[in-house]
């Protein structure tokens, strides 16, 4: 026994210890200016690692988190996808991000085809996020998930012929608060976690004051090489920050006053350590780089031309100035292709509608996939979803809906739709506002109910305002002259606020007797004519103190009399 | 002199053919307004007129997502059985004929319906009281029916139910109790014509569509066995009302492709999930409820609604299965799990088969005037709790409460009147025993 | 190279470990049984004008934590969101004191649960361990016999009874009987049971457990009073109580010689304004010559063991294969093709 146990062991130790060899791991840091006020910063923590997840169990990792690798396996899960957002990506005057998050927190999972029961699987795996992120993911169930059929497609490699969308699940969290409780696990999953590198600019004190912040974790398999034949586990953690220059009081900003410090040193199991900076602008809106770049790259996609001021993260501590040269001018700002918003119609709380506003400002018209998990209290009526554009009413290519069930299952509806060319189209619907069960209502009840964002998905065919990376990429540099026939976009709307109407949670008892007293009331009538004839009987016209006074005087009359 | 003597003097003759037609064209000229003006939507967005069960905006989404081929038992907004759906379907879809219009057709002929009702009902009572005049004490004279009587009460029966606020609404409001209630009036026009098929067939249609319709039952089988005294007729009607029953449901299996309606329609109406506020007891009792208990109370409400007073009241009105029927409605519309303003009103339009009986009835001032009120301030309170939120729950539940005991006296007082009309035919009106003074008492 | 001398340095264990690997652990356990430390923290209260709740919850988590108990043995329950609440003006920070003395949320804490997570159900679950499947691990409690737990709350009190969030409470007799069902299910050694609320004393009251050494901040019949205002958030900060118990644990570290006989005396009447109530009766040893670490700080006594080597199962039962069948992978296309729907 020993033997075989010894000869095993051998075979595998080095096997073992060989699988994670072929890992790599790159950090990046993009800053850019968005318009006058807000720069955006995006923080592309990217590991690779050469395994197959197939086989993988994840017993033993190198750069790739454990924690997460251990629930990866343990669930059964192909790609994953979670992010925990803080505020509004601004499309019309931001342009696109290098991700798209919904306020609050987005899970959408590929479970692998093996997997048999996916809602259960679902379930637990959003409870062991919630443990590994430090966030209410535990609240996702089969309750507010849905399967989406168009707009989630695999972004990784797959090996099957056929997508079968059984196997994903999405939903959202809008109520979801990100707070430095969630920015610590996700620094521990770096390899470097936060003492070196530029996680060491993950500051809590400092990133907590943007006006939009978004951390990921993306993980899938990714083809190894060109061929194909056998794949790769990226993961892909990435910190989205947007900084209100109005609230940092100054327009030339620097690391001490984005992230309170400088870059401390260079991650040693790094294989790449960048800082990019944006200057495709610096002409209109000039600003200098302190210190001078290491080197300009410049990348052509998608008809448009972009460059950067490059930088290696050093092995000393490194900080960046800008500092803004001459008069402010005032940069037109031409909004991205498309974009979209959302809001609430009516008022009070009984009847009202969700509308959605996609602006199309391409001139050739657009393919548009629109995606919405409506919780099951806001019930919504398909017969009057109205789709028009500028007046004129649009029929949509395909409507995927699956009716939401009350406290069982959410409203699923996906729109695909062509946008006219130039256009402002709305997509509107009606729900109803239910009634609760007053154990069903939140400690603060009055502060309303979320309905999460919409997901408009489309491929633009250019690439102005695009900062996406391509779907074989892991890397901002990737993403740079990465010209290809579409770019995918997938914006997410705003969550919606609904007050339901909520009983008077302090009457339980007086509602449960008064209504009890009016059936009784009915009880006690028919169990007398039911139950009882009529009779006449001697009527007894005396008054109830006169008979006590006659009583009283002849007991005492008797007795006088005895 | 008497009140009913007044009333004698007030109407004695009966009313022209030329009246009633254009009494029955007003009301439908309101109707028409009503439901082609701006108010349409208002009164039928009304929770006391439509309900989750049979809100015809609901009826709409279902027919469209079937049309796009889902099916519509998957979601949980329609709450009609299958083949109800499909009757919408055909009438609409195949037909084309405009909601509106299909609404008013069938509340007009259900007016009709009920006007023959009410005769037909009338006669019973002449034959059943020429038959009985024998019993009947020296000093009763005064409470026999006259000629006049069983000519007008169908012209009242029709009038109330052509200008009853409750069922104008219940129209107007296109709730689908239109449909209830016009299969309900043809279930009670074939039940006093005593025809066995045609009447448990009727029945089933409205048992397939509520539930609760199907404890009228008791009543048919007692017409057909104490009033037309023929036993197998009444176990014909028996067996029909079951084989009918279950050839829709099992229809409605094959239309719904699979048992899903059973819990979207049937389990929807027996377990309550779905607490929009409504003239019943049920949502905000439900609401407030706590969870453990659910179950319990859910049951003991049901049954309240359904069987407890069905036995009690079918052996003590056996020999009137009428006033039963209508005792048992009234109780159902209060009682039901969604109750709505169609059904109180459908009910309410009956009454006057029993104007013999509203000088007995001591509660009527009262009861009116708790009408009025309620159905005032339940709309102005909602407006405040849901629009203003100036109100709140407590404010129109409330309300409820008072239309419910209203109601509750309504229906009570009917059948005391009953009893005591019975006492005074069968003793007269003298109240005296021995030459004293004497009362009626419950014993 | 490096892989080798990995590969080396296994297989040298392992050898040396073959001809023992069935033996047995013998861990001589300390003389008292107290082997780990715990911390169940828990704010109850929700709403902004509650930050001095979650204030004073997170005092005594800072302090724990400095005090070496690693996050992973502190649970921490905090029922709603000050630090980047939108009326914080100072985002991802909470103090304790209106001169932002010590920011109480660090830089590195971990709320294992939050907002509505914040339930009497999952209090009383987590204590008694029994919580649903897919738990994981940071939202458990996984003591034993050998574990001295500290359970803090704050949050809204009344005579018998602790609020949650504004929609339900914990009574006092409940806590008592999570508390025995932990005692009976050997889920700890000794436990110190501190709350912070009005009438704190009533809820340690009802309990009838051995081993359980409980401090309230104020009598049945008094209130706790909050330290003071910070004007520029609005609020009260801080309670009394707290305040002057982290007061003390800041002054101490880890090699403290402080007893908790100390600690209990913390906050006497003339600052704390209301009584702090303290019940020793349940609690066999005498509090003054228990040390403070013995809670509040995790003293993992270290022995050193010659005859235990790794247990190479483990890694036997990875299954590693040298090659996979190379199958033909492929990225779709990310979004559905309109022209090929119709």
């Amino acid at each position: 026994m020993f033997h075989s146990t010894l000869t095993t062991f051998l075979l595998v130790v080095p096997l073992a210890v060989l699988t994670y060899a072929f890992d790599t791991f790159s950090e990046e840091l993009l800053l850019k200016p968005l318009g006058n006020d807000h720069l955006y910063a995006h923080f592309q923590f990217a590991t690779k690692w050469d395994t197959d997840p197939e086989q993988e169990s994840f017993r033993h990792t190198h750069m790739f988190p454990r924690a997460l690798g251990e629930i990866v396996a343990r669930y059964n899960v192909q790609e994953l996808h979670v992010s925990l957002t803080a505020g509004l990506w601004m499309y019309e005057t931001w342009g696109y991000p290098i991700m798209d998050a919904a306020p609050g927190a987005e899970l959408w999972v590929w479970f692998k085809e093996d997997t048999e029961n996916v809602d259960k699987n679902w379930k637990e795996l959003a409870s062991s996020l919630s443990g590994l992120l430090c966030a209410s993911l535990n609240f996702i169930d089969k309750t507010n998930s849905i399967n989406p059929e168009y707009t989630f497609k695999p972004r990784g490699a797959v090996s099957s012929p056929t997508i079968n969308s059984t196997f994903v699940r999405y939903s959202s969290l809008p109520r979801e608060i990100v707070c430095t409780e969630n920015l610590t696990p996700l620094k521990k999953l770096l390899p470097c976690e936060a003492k070196q590198g530029l996680g060491s600019l993950l500051n809590a004190g400092h990133i907590y004051n943007t006006r939009y912040h978004s951390m990921a974790i993306h993980m899938r398999p990714i083809c190894r090489d060109s061929s194909c034949e056998s794949v790769s586990l990226e993961l892909q953690q990435s910190v989205s920050l947007v900084y209100d220059l109005l609230i940092l009081e100054a327009k030339h900003w620097s690391f001490r006053k984005l992230f309170g410090q400088g870059v401390i040193g260079r991650c040693v199991l790094a294989e790449t350590a960048t800082i990019y900076v944006d200057t495709t602008n610096n002409e209109s809106v000039p600003f200098q780089l302190k210190p001078d770049p290491d080197e300009y790259v410049t990348s052509f996609r998608g008809g448009y031309v972009h460059t950067y001021a490059k930088y290696d993260v050093q092995s000393y501590v490194m900080s960046l100035n800008a500092n803004y040269l001459g008069k402010n001018k005032v940069v037109l700002n031409s909004p991205p292709a498309i974009y979209a918003n959302q809001y609430i119609t009516g008022y009070g709380q009984e009847r009202g509608g969700i509308v959605t506003t996609i602006y199309n400002n391409h001139w050739s018209p657009l393919d548009v996939v629109f995606l919405q998990n409506i919780p099951w209290y806001v019930p919504i009526y398909l017969h009057t979803l109205k789709i028009d554009a500028g007046g004129v009413r649009i029929e949509p290519t395909r409507i995927h809906y699956i009716p939401g069930r009350q406290r069982e299952r959410p409203y699923h509806l996906e729109v695909l739709v062509k946008l006219p060319a130039r256009s402002i189209t709305s997509l509107s619907i009606d729900f109803d506002y239910v009634f609760l069960k007053w154990q069903e209502y939140p400690p603060d009840a009055n502060h309303g109910f979320y309905i999460g964002s919409a997901v408009v998905s489309t491929i633009l065919p250019l690439a102005r305002n695009y900062t996406g990376l391509p779907q074989d990429g892991s890397t901002i540099s990737d993403s740079f002259n990465a010209s290809r026939s579409g770019y995918l976009v997938q914006m997410r709307t705003e969550s919606t606020v609904i007050t339901l109407p909520t009983p008077d949670f302090s009457m339980p008892y007086n509602v449960i007797c008064l209504a009890c007293t009016v059936v009784a009331l009915a009880f006690g009538p028919l169990h007398n004519i039911t139950t009882k004839r009529l009779i006449l009987i001697v009527k007894d016209n005396e008054h109830f103190i006169v008979k006590l006074k006659n009583k009283v005087v002849g007991i005492w009359t008797r007795r006088t009399s005895e | 002199m008497s009140r009913r003597a007044r009333l004698l003097q007030a109407k004695d003759e009966p009313y022209e053919t030329r009246t009633i037609i254009s009494m029955y064209m007003l009301g439908i000229f309101i109707r028409f307004w009503l439901i082609y003006s701006k108010y349409q939507s208002i009164i039928g967005h009304h929770v006391e007129i439509s309900t989750p069960l049979n809100s015809w905006k609901r009826v709409s989404e279902g027919l469209y997502v079937q049309s796009k081929g889902i099916n519509p038992y998957e979601g949980d907004l329609i709450h009609e059985a299958p083949v109800i759906l499909l009757l919408y379907r055909i009438l609409t879809q195949t037909f084309y004929l405009p909601a509106e219009f299909l609404f008013l057709l069938v509340d007009s002929l259900t007016a009709v319906v009920l006007y023959f009702v009410a005769k037909k009902y009338m006669f019973h009572l002449f034959v059943f009281q020429e038959k009985q005049k024998g019993e009947y004490a020296q000093d009763s004279k005064e409470f026999i029916l006259s000629g006049a009587d069983f000519l007008n009460s169908p012209v009242f029966v029709m009038a109330a139910f052509l200008f009853n606020p409750y069922t104008i609404f219940n129209c107007v409001g296109l709730s689908t109790t239109v449909f209830h209630n016009f299969f309900l009036a043809i279930f009670l026009l074939f039940m006093l014509q005593g025809n066995p098929i045609l009447a448990p067939i009727a029945l089933a249609f409205s048992a397939v569509m509520s539930l609760y319709a199907g404890v009228l039952i008791s009543p048919l089988f007692l017409y057909l066995y104490v009033i037309y005294k023929d036993k197998v007729r009444a176990y014909i009607a028996l067996g029909v009302f079951t084989l009918t029953l279950v050839a829709l449901t099992c229809f409605s299996y094959v239309l719904g492709s699979g048992s899903a309606f059973l819990k979207n329609v049937y389990g929807f109406i027996l377990t309550v999930p779905d607490l929009q506020p409504n003239i019943g007891l049920f949502w905000y009792f439900f609401t407030e409820m706590f969870d453990h208990f659910r179950e319990l109370f859910i049951c003991s409400f049901q049954i309240n609604a359904t069987v407890l007073y069905l036995i009690p009241l079918s052996v003590k009105f056996r020999n009137d299965p009428f006033l039963l029927t209508t005792a048992v409605l009234f109780l159902v519309a209060i009682f039901k799990s969604y109750p709505c303003l169609g059904d109180i009103g459908f009910v309410m339009s009956l009454f006057p088969c029993f104007m013999h009986l509203f000088m007995y009835a001591q509660q009527g001032f009262l009861v009116g005037v708790i009408f009025l009120i309620t159905s005032a301030l339940g709309p102005i309170l909602w407006h405040l709790w849901i629009y203003s939120n100036s109100a709140n729950a407590n404010f129109y539940f409330g309300v409820t409460l008072a239309f419910a005991i209203a109601e509750i006296f309504l229906v009570t007082d009917i059948l005391f009147a009953y009893m005591k009309r019975e006492f005074c035919l069968k003793y007269g009106s003298e109240r005296k025993i021995d030459g004293k003074e004497a009362i009626l008492m419950l014993e | 190279m490096k892989q080798l001398t990995i590969i080396l340095c296994f297989s040298v264990i392992f050898l040396s470990s073959l001809h023992q690997n069935r033996a047995q652990l013998e861990f001589e356990l300390p003389k008292n049984g107290h082997t780990n430390n715990w911390a169940v923290l828990v704010d109850t209260s929700r709403f902004w004008f509650n930050y001095r709740h979650v204030a004073n919850v997170l005092s005594i988590y800072r302090s724990v934590k400095r005090l070496g108990i690693p996050d992973s043995q502190i649970i921490l329950m905090i029922a709603d969101d000050m630090a980047c609440n939108p009326r914080n003006p100072r985002p991802a920070t909470v103090f304790n004191n209106a001169n932002q003395h010590i920011n109480v949320y660090g830089d590195d804490v971990e709320v294992d649960y939050r907002g509505y997570e914040v339930t009497v159900e999952n209090f009383v679950r987590l204590l008694t361990g029994r919580l649903p499947p897919g738990t994981p691990r940071s939202k458990q409690l996984i003591t034993d016999e050998g574990s001295n737990v500290l359970i803090y709350l704050t949050g809204h009190g009344g005579d018998g009874f602790l609020k949650f969030q504004d929609s339900e409470e914990i009574t006092s007799q409940e806590m008592a009987d999570a508390l025995e069902q932990m005692w009976q299910k050997q889920r700890y050694h000794e436990l110190f049971f501190m709350i912070d609320t009005c009438q704190a004393a009533s809820m340690y009251e009802r309990f009838y457990s051995p081993n359980i050494l409980a401090v309230g901040s104020s009598l049945v019949g008094e209130d706790s009073l909050s330290h003071h205002v910070d004007p520029a958030i609005g609020v009260y900060i801080i309670d009394r109580y707290t305040y002057h118990a982290l007061d003390f644990l800041e002054s101490i570290d880890e090699h403290t010689n402080k007893t908790m006989g100390e600690f209990l005396s913390v906050c006497p009447k003339r600052v704390c304004i209301s009584t702090v109530g303290v019940r020793r009766d349940l609690f066999r040893r005498n509090p003054f010559e228990v040390p403070i670490t013995d809670f509040f700080g995790s003293v993992r006594p270290v022995e050193v063991i010659t005859q235990v080597a790794p247990q190479p199962e483990v890694l036997n039962k990875t299954r590693y294969q040298v090659t996979s069948t190379p199958k033909k992978h492929r990225y779709v296309p990310p979004l559905v093709n309109f022209n090929s729907l119709v």
